[in-house]
């Protein structure tokens, strides 16, 4: 039984194939293009690591913030849920998914049976999202990739304000233009996005064990930071932007194998 | 014919000129569910609810401050822009500061040949209700010398009796919905509460009895969408519920005070008048302006019973301080009943409904997945 799910999210677009619940392959690219084209070479690039065609896949669910512009696909599936079955998968002990994508900041919470029972979603402000990491990245000229590490590096912090993405802007250039050392900002930059992300958590409620999810997840600086605010690991999958495609997979899975036995 | 209540909100301003026209009658313009409209129909005058829009408050703006009621600023807006030309007044209640605040706005920026202050009371006593009383007698006396129409204890005491007659009929629509979601969406049940503020209470009686006659024959089918509650400060017109529905989702009840808050408690037609309607208008309204916790959570879970309810919704308008301090509590009784809850701090604007659609989207889809 070979399906696919394609989180088409804000930033990046990512495909999951599965056999049998067993991942095949997957890959993650960057969007920009309209969601229909970029799902099909998500599909394609993964495909293109196994011996499989296109014809093959018998079931295509989509999530994410794009979810609804792939004509393609058989059905469609929230990132609430999504994220919550894929990080359920991965870590059977999980039962908090911190997801930080490009655009929001959710926090879901799990059942023992893995599903999702609660979330809380960023409000208006984009403090809490990898879009605020990025428009700092440029303002600091520091690679998206290096903003982690060389937080780390620093003995310091410059305090950010974490009101309003657009005040903390402000604020970052006036650390620079000050002299402040740029890995003492980014320790300022890192607690902004972490204060938002514990203030999702203050409402949600945290049970362990803590999945942390989405391309934000990749920066050892938020992980560090979140870790020391919760008090506890959390874990962080090898490849955190495919939670929600591994979920999607997973939906798939089970809307093919429910038609199957309707039809039986 | 249910599409008929819903257009009537759309038109309103348009259906009210006419029935000026028709009849020669003054148009009051009311907000919040705590001023006895009773007293302004027994003068012959037609009270109507004051609405926002989901337009930019560009006039409002010059006079508000930024960070206020969106809904207040809104309706405020309407009145500046001319959009209610057609009125003869205001009365304004006693309720939020905000509120309160726009009664001195009216007072002075609105070339408006009545605008009066209902002193509603904080506290829900017997001291309350007499001091309450004694507002009313005041209003009472206002609304005459303003009709130029003395209001006899029969004639309020008929008004009372329109109105108990609106109320048990609304009753009666959300009691099928609840019990039978099939037979009319939450919409569709909401738009019959708005319009009811709306339009002249005889006709919308008229309209009413005729519509549950309908829905009460009606096929009473399973209903596989999912069951949900929305508890809510001021949704003035049927968006929200209405992207509930298109999400999947099905509103079976509410405590909204666009909803069942409405029309919750009848006036004791056997006391007396002014009395009955003191009680009724402060004491069975569950504000959270002026009702303990306990009591305005007593109210959202009594309008659940007989229900099958699989998760709730609360709306609280940015900036509505008396809901939003209560909103805390109010998701943690929730959520000890094992009732899932999705949270919004919205505003009077269309903008936001995309963000809105997406979360409510997932929440119904994970309500979906435990229900299977």
């Amino acid at each position: 039984m070979v399906v696919c799910g394609i989180d088409v999210g804000a930033r990046n677009v990512s495909a999951v194939i599965l056999n049998d619940k067993a991942i095949l392959a997957y890959c993650v690219i960057t969007s920009g293009e309209e969601g229909g084209s970029i799902a099909q070479r998500a599909i394609m690039e993964a495909l293109a690591k196994t011996r499989l065609q296109f014809n093959d896949i018998q079931y295509i669910v989509t999530t994410g913030c794009g979810r609804n512009s792939v004509p393609f696909a058989n059905r469609q599936s929230t990132e609430v849920v999504c994220q919550a079955k894929g990080a359920y998968y991965l870590f059977p002990t999980a039962r908090t998914v911190i997801n930080l994508g490009a655009e929001s900041s959710r926090v879901v919470r799990l059942t023992d049976e893995g599903r999702a029972i609660s979330f809380v979603k960023n409000d208006k402000c984009a403090a809490g999202s990898g879009l605020f990491l990025e428009t700092m990245s440029q303002l600091l000229a520091t690679p998206l990739e290096l903003m982690g590490e060389l937080s780390l590096t620093s003995d310091g912090c410059e305090e950010v304000s974490s009101i309003c993405a657009v005040f903390a802007e402000s604020e970052v250039i006036s650390h620079i233009h000050r002299g402040i050392p740029k890995q003492h900002i980014l320790v300022g930059v890192h607690k902004v996005v972490i204060s938002k992300v514990m203030e999702l958590l203050g409402t949600a409620g945290i049970n362990k064990d803590v999945v942390l999810t989405g391309g934000v997840a990749k920066n050892p600086a938020i992980v560090r930071e979140l870790e020391q605010r919760i008090g506890s690991n959390i874990i962080v999958p090898e490849e955190p932007q495919i939670v929600g495609a591994i979920g999607a997979a997973l939906g798939a899975s089970e809307a093919l194998l429910s038609s199957i036995n309707s039809r039986q | 014919m249910l599409e008929e209540f819903e257009n009537y909100r759309k038109t309103r301003h348009q259906e009210t000129r006419a029935w000026k026209s028709q009849t020669g009658g003054k148009v009051l313009g009311t907000i919040c569910c705590c001023i006895p409209e009773e007293i302004i129909h027994a003068t012959g005058m037609l009270p109507v609810r004051l609405l926002s829009e989901h337009e930019p408050t560009l006039e409002a703006d010059l006079h508000l401050p930024t960070n206020l009621c969106p809904y207040c600023k809104s309706w405020f807006d309407q009145l500046l822009k001319g959009k209610y030309d057609y009125l003869d007044g205001v009365v304004i209640p006693n309720v939020c500061n905000v509120v309160k605040a726009t009664y001195g706005f009216s007072k002075y920026l609105l070339e408006l040949p009545y605008v009066y202050f209902v002193d509603v009371p904080q506290r829900i006593s017997s001291e309350g209700v007499e001091f309450f009383t004694n507002v009313l007698l005041d209003f009472k006396k206002s609304l005459e010398d303003f009709s130029g129409k003395q209001i006899s204890d029969e004639a309020l005491r008929h008004s009372i009796d329109v109105y108990n007659e609106n109320r048990t009929l609304l009753d009666k629509v959300y009691t099928l919905r609840k019990t039978f979601p099939s037979v009319l969406s939450g919409s569709q049940a909401q738009s019959m509460v708005i319009s009811s503020m709306l339009m002249p209470k005889e006709a919308h009686n008229r309209l009413l009895s005729r519509v549950l006659a309908d829905i009460e024959k009606a096929d009473k089918v399973s209903d596989k969408r999912v069951n949900l509650f929305i508890s809510a400060s001021i949704l003035d017109d049927t968006d929200f519920l209405r992207l509930i529905e298109e999400c999947g989702g099905n509103v079976i009840a509410d405590d909204m005070p666009m909803g069942s808050r409405y029309f919750f408690g009848m006036v004791n037609s056997e006391d007396k008048p002014l009395r009955a309607l003191a009680e009724r208008y402060l004491a069975k309204i569950a504000c959270p302006r002026k009702m303990l916790p306990a009591d305005r959570l007593a109210f959202s879970f009594g309008r659940m019973e007989g229900a099958n309810i699989n998760g709730a919704i609360i709306h609280s308008m940015r900036a509505c301080d008396p809901h939003l301090y209560e909103y805390p509590l109010l998701r943690q009784e929730m959520e000890h009943r094992g009732l899932p809850v999705l949270f919004f701090r919205g505003e009077e604007t269309a903008t936001e409904l995309e963000q809105q659609k997406t979360d409510i989207e997932a929440f119904i889809e994970m309500l979906r997945d435990s229900v299977e």
